[in-house]
């Protein structure tokens, strides 16, 4: 899995790509997360149309993530889940929890 | 009677993609869809990462065995762990709004999802055993001609 960050003032976008399971993927995402978090960036986009599929450890550290932005003050909203993950989504019905944006102009001006 | 593979594991999550390829690999060549073989490895996965976790405790000397099996009906994997067992009935439903915010305990959730039927066996003194099944598609379909032929291309 790999993680990049994009800022577009106050927004920062993370792209996210491969695919986020248990032992690195999941890992790579918190990592991410928390440098952003540490930073003080309160508002992240999480890109997910990269992300072939995750495991119930990397939608556990999904759900991990957004506990811990929340408890800084921040918002994770998520950007295009591929097929598979947005099935994923829809089936642990964290659908209902996330921000979910299929355009990221969008997500940008949700903030 | 199709053909049987079988790995035999240290408890070691590094293993778990190897076990999730391997099982991908086989349901393509049984002629399942891209789709079908991406869920029955996500399934296999998800037990595997039960068996070193809470079946093994991480006890990276004790073993994991996974058995992969097709007949004419189904594909069928056998994950077995040998820890003390753990209790599946217990699980918790992921989608319930008291556990939505949990960061674990989907695993079992996603076993069930992705395939037709699971079920835990408790073996007396020898660890637990989870049998993951997929029904085959009908015969004929896809130019199928056998048990796990190796698929062309």
């Amino acid at each position: 899995m790999k993680a990049n960050a994009r800022h577009h003032g106050k927004v920062t976008v993370v792209d996210l790509s491969g695919k986020i399971t248990i032992g690195e993927g999941d890992i790579k995402l918190r990592d991410a997360v928390n440098a952003l978090l540490d930073e003080g960036r309160k508002n992240i986009i999480l890109n997910l149309s990269g992300v072939s599929y995750m495991d119930s450890a990397g939608i556990g550290e999904l759900v991990a993530c957004y506990k811990r932005a929340a408890e800084k003050g921040a918002t994770l909203k998520l950007l295009n889940p591929s097929g598979k993950v947005q099935d994923l989504l829809i089936l642990t019905r964290l659908q209902e929890i996330f921000d979910i944006f299929r355009d990221e102009r969008e997500a940008l001006a949700s903030f | 009677m199709g053909r049987r593979v079988k790995l035999k594991l240290g408890s070691r999550i590094a293993y778990v993609d190897l076990v999730h390829e391997v099982a991908e690999d086989l349901a393509r060549d049984a002629h399942f869809s891209k789709s079908d073989a991406l869920n029955i490895g996500l399934a296999v996965r998800e037990a595997v990462i039960n068996a070193i976790k809470h079946g093994n405790a991480m006890d990276e000397t004790k073993s994991v065995e996974i058995e992969f099996e097709e007949n004419e009906k189904s594909f069928r994997v056998r994950v077995r762990d040998q820890g003390p067992g753990f209790d599946w009935e217990q699980t918790a439903d992921p989608r319930e709004e008291r556990n939505m915010f949990r960061s674990s305990g989907r695993g079992i959730f996603f076993m069930k999802h992705f395939v037709d039927r699971v079920a835990f066996l408790r073996r007396r003194g020898r660890g637990t055993e989870v049998i993951l099944e997929k029904r085959l598609q009908p015969a004929g379909r896809q130019g199928r001609g056998g048990a796990m032929k190796r698929r062309k291309g």
